[in-house]
């Protein structure tokens, strides 16, 4: 359900955020944004609006070239390399060129997630075999990544950032190369996690048809700023 | 718990991805314990052998005439002015003959057609131990050459003499190998390291986005350093031990060996080679650990 901005304290906060790429690609530009505890927050724009190279803020993979971004209260450009390792454990990424290793198997891709927490072996079966059931995968469980199919893949991507209840998931392009039957698992594993994890959830895309009808959060990037402010206006058509 | 256990399991799996590389640093990890120890082990022998020599040191002046009763003083008073002297013993014919008949034993007979005088009389000087100077016991021969029925000076110490030059020649084979060992032993270990990084560069990477703390990166690739130093060391002086087993066996009974006893290293030292075996293969993955991984 949709939170109310004004009591919660947000769990992310970017303010003033500008960034340009070498030599002069504005990026982003002076984009101050709050995304809350617990809430699901679709980010949308169209192609080079800037959706990607926020999602690589907040996980420490580029640099803001001014602004300020705070996670949890916490100066993300003051962390230590310890500070930025423990934060990236409890964040899940599932990046829009997948970053999966092709040679290694799908359950041995996710697995590398909670093996860097050392989860236990059991811990990592049950869960890894809960993802897969979630998600249509179990019968790729053996398969080496390189094999499978772009939507598959994208799937596994995803599997990997949930697979240890992460803090915050953000997903990049989650459902872009997905049938209708099968962005509808992808979203009911992002409802699961919300619900019954309480994972806060940002969702970079330009698939309107998952967002059309949502009551939750949608900002909208335009040429890195961003647009009007469309997350006053919840929609009350039910998807999720 | 958890934690070693994925420490030892990142371990195995590098080593399985870059195995050939592996073995071909095992090797070399153990030729060159194998050709520095063996140096050493020569060398250090060649020391215990020498300081047990030159212990014996002894000058045989010999005479052609028994010295008198009255003769002695002076003699030794002379030698004794020149150089401090342990010992001077005076060797008449006959002392010469039954010390030679005593060492030849049940063939002694062979010596009764010579006649009890047939060996010349002699001197013998014993240095004082601390004149194991070459150059020192030279002079001292010189000397003693001067003196009067003196005919011939036997010291023995050409052959001590070549023997110190081999000595510091094994030396300076030991310090080379001993380099050797050191480069090899680094470099080809933080090389090898460097495949075992590069073939897994894509993982790493990812592994560092999934938050994996610098430990868990790090220490399998310190471990896989450490494995190469243990086994190869290992490895290196195991055979080493082979072949002076083998040595031993080849050349023991009467002869070279039998005089200088060939001992294989004490314990210690043994330890200690395969300590710095070990701590130079870890440093050379510290070396590799530093230069490409950064977090
Ligand atoms: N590493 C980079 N170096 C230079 N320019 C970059 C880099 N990454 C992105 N850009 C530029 O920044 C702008 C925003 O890119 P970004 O990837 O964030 O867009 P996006 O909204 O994710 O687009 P898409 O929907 O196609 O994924 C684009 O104009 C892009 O060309
Ligand atoms: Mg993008």
């Amino acid at each position: 359900m949709p939170r109310d901005a004004s009591t919660d304290k947000p769990l992310v906060e970017l303010v003033n955020i500008t960034k340009i790429y070498p030599p002069d690609i504005v990026a982003l530009e002076d984009v101050s944004l709050r995304i809350y505890k617990g809430e699901i927050l679709f980010l949308t724009g169209m192609s080079g609006a800037g959706k990607t190279t926020l999602i690589k803020l907040l996980f420490c993979l580029e640099t803001p070239t001014r602004g300020l971004i705070e996670i949890a209260g916490r100066d993300l450009f003051r962390l230590s390399p310890v500070g930025i390792q423990q934060m990236r454990q409890k964040i899940g990424v599932a990046y829009q060129d997948f970053r999966l290793l092709d040679k290694q198997t799908v359950f041995q891709n996710i697995a590398m997630a909670m093996e860097v927490t050392y989860a236990s072996a059991k811990e990592i079966r049950v869960r890894v075999g809960e993802l897969l059931d979630l998600l249509n995968l179990a019968s790729k469980r053996n398969k080496p990544v390189g094999e499978l199919s772009r939507g598959e893949q994208q799937r596994v991507a995803l599997a990997r950032a949930a697979a240890n209840r992460p803090t915050l998931l953000l997903a990049d392009e989650p459902t872009g190369n997905l049938d209708q039957t099968t962005t509808e698992l992808v979203i009911n594993l992002f409802r699961r996690l919300n619900e019954e994890d309480g994972s806060t959830i940002v969702v970079a895309t330009h698939d309107e048809s998952i967002y059309a009808k949502t009551e939750h959060r949608v900002v909208e990037l335009h040429n890195g700023q961003l647009a009007a402010h469309l997350e006053q206006t919840p929609r009350q058509v039910e998807l999720f | 718990m958890q934690f070693l256990t994925y420490i030892l399991c990142q371990t195995g799996k590098n080593l399985r991805q870059t195995w050939g590389a592996q073995v071909m640093t095992l090797l070399t990890v153990t030729l060159s314990v194998l050709i520095f120890a063996f140096f050493f082990l020569i060398y250090t022998n060649m020391l215990r052998a020498s300081a047990q020599l030159g212990d014996d040191v002894r000058l045989i002046v010999y005479l052609d005439q028994e010295v008198t009763e009255q003769m002695r003083p002076v003699l030794e008073t002379r030698i004794r002015d020149f150089g401090p002297v342990e010992k001077i013993v005076f060797v008449s014919r006959a002392e010469a003959f039954a010390r030679l008949s005593a060492q030849m034993g049940k063939e002694k007979d062979v010596l009764n057609d010579l006649g009890p005088d047939f060996l010349p009389p002699s001197l013998e000087v014993y240095p004082l131990k601390n004149l194991n100077d070459l150059s020192k016991i030279n002079q001292f021969s010189d000397f003693l050459q001067t003196l009067p029925y003196v005919t011939k000076v036997q010291s023995g110490l050409d052959w001590l003499q070549r023997f110190g030059y081999f000595t510091s020649l094994l030396r300076i084979v030991v310090l080379l190998s001993g380099s050797l060992l050191i480069i090899s032993m680094t470099f080809i270990v933080s090389y090898t390291l460097r495949l075992t990084v590069l073939s897994r560069q894509g993982e790493l990477e990812i592994l560092r986005l999934l938050g994996a703390s610098s430990a868990y990166i790090r220490l399998p690739l310190l471990l896989e350093g450490m494995l190469q130093g243990v086994l190869g060391s290992s490895l290196g002086l195991a055979a080493l031990y082979i072949l002076y087993q083998w040595i031993v066996s080849r050349f023991s009974g009467p002869g070279f060996l039998k005089l200088f006893e060939f001992t294989f290293f004490p314990f210690e030292l043994t330890a200690a080679i395969l300590l710095a075996g070990i701590v130079l293969c870890t440093v050379g993955s510290l070396f590799s650990i530093r230069r490409f991984i950064r977090i």
